[in-house]
């Protein structure tokens, strides 16, 4: 307990406080602005951060993570285009509630969301880390592919209305996983003979050009109409009404952010996608999705912070880092000397504590910007287009070129952004294109893996309980609306009703 | 044309020889750029910046890494290769791009084309058991080994882990392994911890918090000394496989650098490398306080690798 009290002390340091804010409003910053990621921007800043400590280093770096979540979705609501990959599923319905002139409602939900996901996952990071942690240790290849079959399962449901659309733009995106280095077998896939392929497609890259750079194009496309600026109203705290509404699918994306976070490779980008096919099937207004449901801002919102706060878990407690911005953090971690593992906690729980603190004053530091100062940061959206898309241009640029130096990334953001121009323009999303990728990968390399560990013998899959359990979720997901239909069906013929009278 | 005119003329060739002069004089002149096939903060990438922090003092100049991920150094060599041979670009190398160059896919690099400049990490490979494995010492699991073929969890196909576990396997004389391919380090870890794999042979570093906190235990050091940090393992020599596999890093440069500052960079790496800091970083992480030799032997070592990496590619069946 007095570890937990000195580590809550630093925040009583005005040096601490000042990086803190510092790293909260360059995350807000950089998360509203399209293309510039947070952890493209927590890696440039990496270098700087080696001269500050560890503590101040991390406490730094996991502020721009916690804020730039947050700050992706002012974008996403007002120009929508996500400002930051995880914001993708905000734009579904955020946009369409600020085209209405509710941008403000629209903004404060978010807001408030964003920070009860995050706030709720540092919770879970502080009980129950160490206990978590030993859960990383019961999934193996074959319950990875289990949830990666899950996700895949969920594809019809994210991104436009007309499943088989999304189903065709999740199959590419699978497609696209195979390009790369064959992990089991060592071989060249459909890279043709370019190095920089030869891992797979970079995500930032595939995200920029699909997200950004399309958007750019769309644009472009419209610029002979007035475009109708959307103007923000007074970012308000929610309703009691909308509160009502969203409390469940908040509380409910919190908790699946979290876990989706915990879980190594799938991050807040995965947890808000997934999160808001959830809220939409849960939700008693499914019909408004799409047009502008309030839940379906706070769903993904909540969501995507929270899986902040996962993410963190298997990166202090086992060094294993859940996503991409904490593979950043970590080798913040690593360069100052800290090694994290689950002995870390018995040996530095001060500085421990001490990151747990900060990322709890991030989040209620960015609440207070969103609400009272999320103005200022709307203005990016008052740039003039002449001066706002090749900025967007060239940070896009910037950003795919940053991650690994490679000019090959920049021309896959530019090809990516033409498909995702046309996938727009057909009426397909890229959001299960990335999922698609995303999954697709995990799920033919745990396959592979999981038949090498079970000696190629299938059946050995009904033996691991957590791939049962995972399994008979996804069935249930699928036909859950084919079940639902034929229960009520048989429902209503027994009280002497036309089936299809409804 | 004035008598100041040619005053200046003759003042301005003047001032480009002197500059001249010296730019053959001073060198480095500008900054070095370090390239490296690793991540911003995979371990090569952590080596690199650790051999820098004392580096600027050597060299009187800056350094900076420059990440080239893909093709297993592949990126990394075609980066160099584009490069002016001046010395001002050096690579972090490890065995990984010389097995990438003995795959004919070294983007136009030859073996031959690679001059060590100084060794930076010598860091053995340790044989390691999950906590639920049944064998306690590397004796009953080579027991065992011999009738039953192990699961290895490695990293890619064709990697120096690879290697390392085939050519251990048939040193000791074991059932020839089962190699389950994982994508880094870390999930060796978790997936040895979780029972998924019988066996792996990892860096002492990467799996150091799970051997601290029981959940690894580690049998076998394949080097010619035991590792203070776990001075109980005995090396393989002790129970008379003789085995020696390491995770080796260096700085080299390509061929058609001039000599004079191929030996400048040679001395300055090795002053950088012998600093408080650097020495610190190599015993922190489990490495060989021994890490650090000048060109010649780096150079051995890495005309040794080539020799054997061929045959041992071949008997993989990896081309």
């Amino acid at each position: 307990m007095s570890a937990f009290a000195s580590g809550m002390a630093i925040l009583l340091d005005p040096y601490m406080l000042w990086v803190i804010l510092a790293g909260t409003v360059l995350g807000v910053t950089v998360g509203a602005l399209p293309g510039l990621s947070g952890s493209t921007t927590a890696a440039l800043l990496l270098p700087l951060t080696i001269g500050m400590g560890p503590v101040a280093s991390i406490a730094f770096l996991g502020s721009i993570y916690c804020a730039a979540n947050f700050g992706g979705s002012i974008t996403a609501i007002l120009i929508n285009t996500p400002g930051d990959p995880s914001a993708s599923a905000t734009a579904y319905d955020g946009y369409p509630l600020a085209a209405r002139g509710e941008a403000g409602r629209a903004l404060g939900m978010s807001t408030v969301a964003s920070a009860i996901g995050g706030i709720f996952s540092v919770i879970v990071l502080i009980v129950a880390a160490p206990l978590l942690a030993r859960a990383a240790y019961n999934f193996g290849p074959p319950e990875y592919f289990a949830l990666a079959l899950f996700g895949l399962s969920m594809l019809g449901a994210v991104g436009s209305e007309v499943g088989v659309r999304n189903l065709m733009a999740g199959a590419f995106g699978v497609f696209l996983a195979t390009i790369g280095l064959d992990l089991t077998t060592g071989v060249e896939r459909f890279t043709f003979g370019f190095p920089e392929l030869s891992e797979g497609l970079n995500l930032v890259p595939v995200l920029t050009g699909l997200f950004a750079i399309s958007e750019m194009l769309t644009q472009a496309t419209q610029l002979h109409m007035p475009r109708e600026r959307l103007a923000l109203d007074a970012v308000r705290l929610p309703s009691r009404d909308d509160f009502r509404k969203c409390a469940k699918s908040i509380g409910l994306s919190s908790v699946l952010g979290t876990f989706i976070g915990i879980l190594p490779a799938l991050g807040a980008t995965t947890a808000a996608l997934i999160s808001y096919s959830e809220t939409k099937r849960w939700s008693k207004h499914k019909h408004e999705f799409g047009k502008g449901a309030i839940e379906g801002v706070a769903g993904p919102e909540a969501a995507n912070n929270a899986a902040v706060g996962g993410s963190m878990v298997p990166t202090l407690a086992l060094g294993i880092p859940g996503s991409t911005t904490t593979a950043i953090i970590l080798a913040g971690l690593i360069v100052q000397g800290v090694r994290p593992g689950p002995h870390l906690f018995n040996e530095q729980p001060v500085l421990l504590y001490a990151v747990f603190a900060s990322m709890l004053a991030a989040n209620l530091i960015y609440l207070a910007l969103g609400l009272f100062a999320a103005k200022a940061f709307a203005r990016i959206t008052l740039i003039p287009d002449a001066i706002l898309w090749p900025a967007v241009f060239v940070f896009a640029v910037v950003g795919a070129y940053g991650q690994d130096q490679s000019i090959t990334d920049v021309w896959v953001m530019l090809i990516f952004g033409v498909i995702g121009f046309y996938l727009r323009r057909f009426g397909f999303s890229p959001a299960p294109l990335v999922m698609g990728l995303v999954l697709g990968k995990m799920v033919e390399e745990t396959l592979k893996q999981s038949l090498l560990i079970f000696d190629q013998n299938w059946l050995l899959f009904f033996s691991r309980p957590i791939v049962v359990a995972l399994f008979a979720v996804t069935l249930l997901s699928v036909f859950a609306p084919l079940i639902g239909r034929t229960i009520r069906h048989a429902f209503r013929r027994e009280k002497g009703l036309d089936p299809l009278s409804e | 044309m004035s008598k100041k005119t040619l005053g200046l003329i003759a003042l301005g060739a003047a001032a480009l020889l002197v500059a001249a002069a010296q730019a053959q004089e001073k060198f480095p002149s500008k900054t070095i750029e370090v390239v490296t096939h690793a991540g911003v903060g995979g371990g090569t990438d952590i080596t690199a910046r650790m051999m820098m922090v004392q580096a600027p003092a050597a060299f009187g100049q800056e350094l900076v890494v420059v990440n080239k991920t893909g093709g297993s150094g592949a990126a990394a060599l075609g980066y160099a290769a584009g490069r002016p041979k001046d010395g001002h670009t050096i690579l972090l190398i490890t065995q990984t791009h010389l097995l990438t160059i003995l795959q004919g896919r070294g983007a136009g690099v030859k073996a031959e084309d690679i001059v060590g400049l100084a060794r930076a990490t010598e860091d053995p490979q340790v044989l390691m058991v999950g906590k639920g494995s049944p064998y306690v010492t590397a004796k009953e699991f080579i027991e065992a080994s011999k009738s039953k073929a192990m699961k290895y969890g490695t990293t890619q196909i064709g990697s120096v882990d690879h290697l390392a576990v085939v050519g251990f396997a048939r040193k000791a004389g074991l059932q020839t392994p089962t190699v389950v391919p994982f994508r880094g380090g870390g999930d060796v870890v978790v997936n040895l911890v979780g029972g998924n794999i019988d066996a792996a042979l990892l860096n002492y570093a990467e799996a150091e918090s799970q051997i601290k906190a029981g959940e690894v235990r580690a049998l076998l050091t394949l080097a010619n000394e035991r590792l203070p940090a776990i001075a109980d393992t005995p090396t393989a020599k002790e129970i008379g496989i003789d085995a020696v596999y390491s995770t080796t890093r260096g700085f080299a440069v390509l061929k058609g650098t001039p000599e004079d500052r191929i030996k400048i960079l040679e001395e300055g790496l090795v002053k950088a490398m012998s600093g408080k800091i650097y020495q610190d970083y190599l015993a922190s992480s489990g490495q060989s306080l021994k890490s650090v030799v000048g060109r010649q032997e780096w150079q051995a070592q890495i005309d040794e690798f080539l020799r054997t990496g061929q045959e041992a590619l071949a008997s993989l069946g990896v081309k």
